[in-house]
């Protein structure tokens, strides 16, 4: 999403899933397949930001926990777990990854002009990986910033 | 040139291996100048000649004419060979591959052929072969090359009888250019046949339906009027000797057995052109046929039909496997064959006298190794030649032979090939290099790093410790190029230097291979694969007996002490409480290190599938693969997982 897009009044496909209950969106058209949970594989001394890969379809992938950017204590797996592949440009490079979320809710259209910013009072969210607050319903969802948040180098991501 | 013709193509790329051919041939010559290899470079020039005027490569052909001239002279013994020459030599055939380069006669080639540098070329061979400089431009060259005026002998006639082949002029071949060079042999007396030309509503303007008879008067051998012709192979050529009496009724079939056409057929059923891309094709297609079958054997594994067929399918894919690899395997003579000019040429401009050996070209490696490593070992050449290796002068002050050495050497080591550059310079300055780092901001004044440590710091970037830019080196470019290659390719740098003795720089690079034989591994619930190639032996953990000794960690292996690595802590796992363990015996820097892990499940092929960028940096792993049963196992890297963690050991021991 770039800051350009977001004033002209545009309405887009979002996935919203969940992560610990609270509500998050991405673009419909980052999203490759949503998937029941597989066997991952760990990578030792990885990093906690990609701690795994795991066989979608013959290609691996690594597996990111977007909890470790987003400060969220980690979850165990349950019955509405779903593994969500993503397909992206990562540091300009085309990259499929996958993520895992407690419950994938829906795809909703909204309007992408209307994004909210986050206030500042109140927010526990590192500004830098989300682009700002969308309605869900009744509730909010908050609209990931997915070109800084699945950025390898997070020194670069404080950067810019 | 979209719409190049590809026969024209094919030339191109043809006369580029030949003449790069051509400059080992030069070199060659420099050492050993046997009349064999003079013949070569003289069949060489020939080819390039011949072809060239046949594609259109006027300029070329022209060029190339009078290069053969003084190659005519050196055969007959008429001149002899010396270091002159060969650069000489040298800069023409340079010269003959610009004009190749620009693509066919054309304004680019006019330039060129009248540029100074190609007239002072000329000059320099027409002061070798006696001709006259007025010769040298203009003119129809092809023709007026072969003047039959200069040669001796008594005049013959021939008949010639040349009939194309139908699609000939389809496959770029120009008719016209080879009747013209004809007329160059001599008094030419020329008489198209057109009994196969249809009439206007059946002719196909692509296909030629001509045939010609010529009667050539000339002083030149039969060989000569061949030569002419030695491109189209497959057209119909008779050549006979007109005697005084009535000519001979021409027979087409004569030229069957003649030497020249057979001698090209052979030439491209040697070997097939296939570009790169495809091969990468295969390879992808032969990872998943890999996976795919090591799905197979493990479902087939309850059925006993089902598995001998399965492991029929195995060996069928192992071979094919190995075939297709061996297709991409190239020895890296084809690298170090370019470094021989690189150090004449150098030996000349720095007025250094320095002989390059050479070890170990046949050691073979992926061929998108090859690609990349030509441009770092030329930095690195540079380098020893310019810094390390002294001037004469000093060398003699040194008590020094004043002839410097640049070895080159390449080895096969488990999974990784070693390429050495050694010099017997005047090895690095550590207190220039620590100097340097200081006033760069690299080092802190206070730090006391390694000699080792120093050496490494040469390939920052910028870094340079030299006093004055030369146009060689110096710039300090040049080591941080060879690092960052060397880093893609996922090999790593080694330097040992001792002052006035000289340097050593050792790459270390994985045979990158796509698909290679793994041995698998269990480490509590996660599979890894270690590259069989690294693998010695494999013994129980029991049997080798545990021994600490001053804090080491050793194995005791049929009395041989063998350091070893508790994978679980390398991987920061908790320690396995599962006995018996195994132990993986592996090669590593030479020296033999032992892997402990919980079991051995046996060898697979493994395709190897690199990391994403979120694990690139991961030390350890070569990439992962994908097992029969699905799951993803990782690819361990013996030489990277082993330096990292005999580091940490080696750091943490001074605490302790």
């Amino acid at each position: 999403m770039t800051k350009a897009s977001c004033q002209s009044s545009s309405y887009e496909m979002v996935l919203i899933f969940r992560l610990s209950g609270e509500a998050f969106a991405i673009s419909v058209s980052r999203v490759h397949e949503i998937l029941d949970p597989i066997p991952v594989t760990e990578v030792p001394n990885a990093s906690a930001f990609a701690p795994a890969l795991v066989n979608v379809r013959g290609a691996i992938v690594p597996l990111i926990d977007i909890r470790q950017r987003l400060r969220m204590q980690p979850e165990r797996p349950s019955n509405s777990t779903r593994l969500v592949v993503l397909e992206l440009p990562v540091a300009g490079i085309p990259t499929r990854l996958a993520i895992m979320t407690d419950a994938v809710e829906e795809v909703a259209e909204t309007d992408i002009s209307a994004l909210e910013p986050i206030p500042d009072l109140g927010s526990r969210w590192p500004e830098q990986y989300v682009s700002g607050v969308i309605r869900h319903g009744s509730d909010l969802a908050i609209f990931l910033d997915t070109e800084n948040l699945f950025c390898p180098d997070p020194e670069r991501v404080a950067q810019s | 040139m979209d719409d190049i013709n590809p026969a024209i193509g094919a030339f191109v790329q043809e006369a580029q291996e030949i003449l790069e051919g051509l400059e080992d041939l030069l070199l060659d010559l420099e050492d050993r100048s046997d009349p064999e290899q003079i013949d070569a470079v003289f069949r060489t020039l020939h080819t390039v000649k011949g072809s060239g005027a046949m594609f259109g490569f006027g300029t070329l052909a022209r060029f190339t004419h009078h290069f053969e001239d003084a190659f005519d002279r050196i055969r007959a013994g008429r001149l002899s060979i010396d270091g002159r020459l060969i650069d000489l030599s040298l800069r023409a055939r340079d010269h003959m591959i610009a004009l190749l380069n620009c693509g066919g006669d054309g304004p680019q080639a006019t330039a060129l052929e009248e540029s100074p540098e190609a007239i002072a070329l000329l000059a320099a061979l027409f002061e070798i072969t006696g001709a006259e400089v007025s010769r040298a431009t203009g003119g129809n060259a092809a023709a007026e090359a072969t003047s039959p005026v200069q040669q001796h002998g008594a005049l013959r006639r021939w008949l010639i009888r040349f009939v194309p082949e139908v699609n000939a002029l389809r496959n770029g071949m120009r008719p016209d250019l080879l009747l013209e060079e004809l007329g160059g042999l001599g008094q030419v007396d020329i008489s198209a046949d057109i009994a196969a030309l249809p009439g206007m509503d059946e002719l196909e303007p692509t296909r030629g339906y001509l045939g010609w008879t010529a009667t050539l008067e000339t002083d030149q051998p039969k060989s000569a009027i061949e030569a002419v012709f030695i491109f189209a192979d497959d057209a119909e050529l008779a050549i006979t000797e007109e005697m005084i009496a009535p000519p001979p009724k021409v027979d087409p079939e004569s030229s069957e057995d003649e030497p020249p056409s057979g001698k090209v057929k052979e030439k491209s059923g040697e070997s097939v052109r296939v570009p790169a891309v495809k091969l990468d094709e295969i390879m992808d297609q032969l990872g998943e046929l890999v996976i795919a079958q090591a799905r197979l054997s493990q479902m087939a594994s309850a059925d006993a039909e089902l598995e001998s067929v399965v492991e029929e399918i195995e060996r069928l894919v192992t071979g094919l496997r190995d075939a297709t690899l061996s297709i991409r395997m190239l020895p890296i003579e084809i690298v170090f064959g370019k470094f021989r000019r690189v150090v004449r040429d150098l030996s000349t401009e720095l007025g250094k006298v320095v002989t390059l050996i050479t070890e170990g070209g046949e050691t073979e490696i992926d061929k998108t190794v090859i690609d990349r490593l030509s441009e770092p070992l030329v930095h690195m050449i540079r380098n020893s030649m310019d810094h390390g290796i002294e001037s004469a002068e000093a060398r003699a002050a040194a008590g020094k032979p004043s002839r410097g050495t640049v070895r080159l050497s390449a080895r096969q080591e488990g999974g990784e090939v070693l390429i050495t550059i050694e010099d017997d310079g005047a090895g690095l300055d550590a207190e220039a290099i620590r100097f340097k780092a200081i006033e760069r901001g690299l080092l802190s004044s206070e730090a006391q790093p390694t000699e080792s440590e120093l050496f490494q710091l040469i390939f920052a970037p910028g870094f340079s410790t030299a006093k004055q830019v030369s146009s060689v080196s110096g710039r300090g470019v040049g080591m941080d190029a060879v690092r960052s290659t060397v880093d893609a390719l996922r090999g790593s740098i080694e330097v040992a230097s001792r002052r006035g003795t000289g340097t050593r720089v050792t790459l270390r690079l994985p045979v990158t291979l796509a698909i290679i034989d793994g041995l698998l591994v269990r480490l509590g619930n996660a599979v890894f694969v270690i590259p069989l190639a690294a693998v010695e032996e494999c013994v129980e953990l029991d049997a080798a007996e545990r021994e600490r000794e001053s804090g080491r960690t050793m194995l005791c292996i049929r009395e041989h002490l063998v350091p070893f690595l508790d994978l679980d802590e390398v991987f920061g796992w908790s320690p396995s409480v599962e006995s018996p363990r195994r132990v993986v015996i592996v090669k590593f820097d030479g020296q033999r290190l032992g892997l402990v892990v919980d079991d051995i499940l046996g060898q697979n092929q493994t395709v190897i599938k690199t990391f994403s960028q979120y694990h690139r940096d991961v030390p350890g792993f070569a990439g992962a693969t994908i097992l029969g049963d699905g799951s993803v196992a990782l690819i361990i890297d013996v030489a990277t997982l082993a330096r990292r963690a005999l580091a940490e050991r080696a750091e943490r021991k001074p605490a302790a």
